[in-house]
This record gives C-alpha cells, sequence and structure tokens, in this order.
C-alpha cells in the first residue's frame, strides 16, 4: 500500500468539503484527531507527489451555464496517436480513454468529454473534430444524472 | 444577474481552480490575492456551493496513483420505462462513482452507464454481478480504459 494511515484518513475525508471556516485544516485536525501542521504537510506531500491532483472546487458545468457531452469516435489502430493528440488540444476536453469491451465488441474506442460556452460552441468543436480527423464523432450527452460523486473508498 | 456578481464567481474559480493554497489560512490567503477579505472568499464558496455552480471543495484524487488502477466503465441496455428504478439502484453502490442515462443510435442501443471505480477488475466485476442480480439486467458491456490519453479537472 503506498499510502500511510494517515494519509488514508486525511485523503478519505478530503473528498468531501474542505470546512468554511477561518482556519479549516484547524477544523479538520479536530475532527480526525491528527494535529494541523501534519494535516498541512501531508496534503503537500501528497499533491507533490502526484496522488492528490489538486484541492479546489469541482465545478458544475452545466450550472456554470458551460454544455458538455460524452463523445465516442471509432479510430483506426494506427491512428489512435494522432487522433488523441487531435482531440487532447481542446482545453474543453477534461478526458480522454481508450477503452474496449470485454464482453462484447463495441462500434467506438476512443471516449472523451468535452465542454463549451454553449451549445453551439460544443456542436462546432465535435464538427471540427470531425472534419480533421475525417472520423464520425458520437455525442452522448446526459439524458438524466443518477449520481455524480467521484469519492473513492480509500483502504 | 448582474454582471458585477458574476464577474466575481468567474474570478474566485479561476484563481482557486488549479487548487487553493495548502496554509492554514487559506480563504484569506486567497482574499488577499484577490483583494477580498476572508469573510467575502468563504461567503462567495458558501453561495457557489449552495447553487450548485460548485460541486464540492475538496480533493480530486489521481486514483490510479494510489492504486484504484481498475476503471470499469459499464454500459447497459434498459428498457425506457425500467430507467428510473434501475438508475436508483446502480447509483446506491459505492463503488459506482457516476450514473447516467444517455441517448442511443442505431448503432449504440446502451442507454444507461455506470462507472465503477476498484482496486481490481475483480472487485468491479463483482459490483456489476451484483448489480445484474438486482435489477435482472442482463444486456451490458464492460468497457475498460486500456489507455488514458487525458485526465484533467473541468476548468472554466
Amino acid at each position: 500500500m503506498i499510502l500511510c494511515d494517515t494519509d488514508r484518513k486525511i485523503l478519505h475525508r478530503l473528498q468531501s468539503n474542505l470546512p468554511l471556516v477561518s482556519r479549516p485544516f484547524l477544523a479538520l485536525s479536530e475532527e480526525l484527531g491528527i494535529d494541523e501542521d501534519t494535516i498541512i504537510e501531508r496534503v503537500k506531500f501528497m499533491i507533490e507527489k502526484g496522488y492528490v491532483r489538486r484541492l479546489a472546487p469541482i465545478i458544475n458545468t452545466q450550472a456554470m451555464g458551460r454544455e458538455a457531452t460524452l463523445a465516442a469516435i471509432k479510430v483506426p489502430e494506427d491512428r489512435i496517436e494522432e487522433v488523441s493528440t487531435v482531440i487532447n488540444e481542446y482545453s474543453g476536453v477534461s478526458h480522454n480513454y481508450l477503452r474496449k469491451g470485454k464482453n462484447t465488441s463495441i462500434p467506438y474506442n476512443m471516449w472523451f468529454t468535452m465542454s463549451a460556452k454553449d451549445d453551439e460552441e460544443l456542436h462546432s468543436r465535435l464538427k471540427e473534430i470531425e472534419d480533421r480527423t475525417g472520423l464520425t464523432v458520437r455525442s452522448l450527452p446526459t439524458v438524466k444524472k443518477f449520481k455524480i460523486g467521484v469519492r473513492f473508498k480509500i483502504y | 444577474m448582474t454582471g458585477k456578481k458574476e464577474d466575481i464567481d468567474v474570478k474566485l474559480i479561476k484563481y482557486i481552480q488549479e487548487g487553493l493554497p495548502i496554509t492554514k489560512t487559506p480563504y484569506k490567503d486567497i482574499g488577499e490575492a484577490l483583494g477580498m477579505s476572508e469573510d467575502e472568499v468563504i461567503q462567495k464558496l458558501r453561495e457557489l456551493l449552495n447553487a450548485g455552480k460548485v460541486r464540492r471543495l475538496a480533493a480530486s484524487i489521481a486514483h490510479r496513483k494510489i492504486g484504484i488502477n481498475a476503471n470499469a466503465m459499464c454500459v447497459w441496455r434498459v428498457p425506457k420505462e425500467r430507467v428510473d428504478e434501475v438508475g436508483k439502484i446502480m447509483a446506491s453502490f459505492e463503488e459506482v462513482t457516476h450514473c447516467y442515462e444517455r441517448p442511443i443510435y442505431p448503432d449504440w442501443e446502451y442507454n444507461v452507464f455506470t462507472m465503477i471505480h476498484g482496486y481490481t477488475d475483480a472487485e468491479c466485476e463483482a459490483v456489476i454481478k451484483a448489480i445484474r442480480e438486482k435489477t435482472g439486467l442482463n444486456d451490458y458491456v464492460i468497457l475498460y480504459s486500456e489507455k488514458e490519453f487525458k485526465k484533467v479537472g473541468v476548468r472554466i
């Protein structure tokens, strides 16, 4: 296991809101029984080591008035690097994965999320990717949300 | 909606979206950089959270780095009239981090998407099995990520 007990305890707690008080890490120290300086030091360490990407606001794109979608594309094996480079250039792309069906084959292999300031910009960017790659982009926007909340079980 | 209020929201989020200062008084330090008082920063963040513009003020974990290596996107073909019932069941699993209904197309008939994170593929598949048992659904595909090309948080 990469993380020690103290780190796991801190990380588990930090997946929920940081207290909105003057000394948030002091408030956490009371909750966790770990002193404030240690928490600050361990959080800095985990960010430095890359275990924590950042401690920051997790933005709701739609509530901020932006539009977003999950897009899927079928990319020939020999064009994967090239096409992923094109897609990743867009700042609205927050993630991009190559995925393979385990039990059944599926028609797409590259999956990415794209957000833009409005629907028009979103669609023009997807269209631009189609034009630049010559491939069809399938847009799968959310119809209904049942859960969003990446909190990992840390153990 | 006043333009000025929006500007402060955007200014604040833009300043902290790469990460809060990890100091004893992060809100005071943010305020000093932006010409706001500590109380104003706290109040503004509280408003953004209450309005749902910010989902959480929290740590984003590099899950692969801490050993959560399996990340299965499991897509399900669910009859339209069962989507609500089934979506709620799927969302109730701790390992299911995201659950959405998405549109179908002639070449794509899977309308419910679940993201499942675990330390191993077996752990993800045990969750999928439990979902199948609980919902009676058997038409699904497990998509494992073979390669991560990009993973950053949403920015404005």
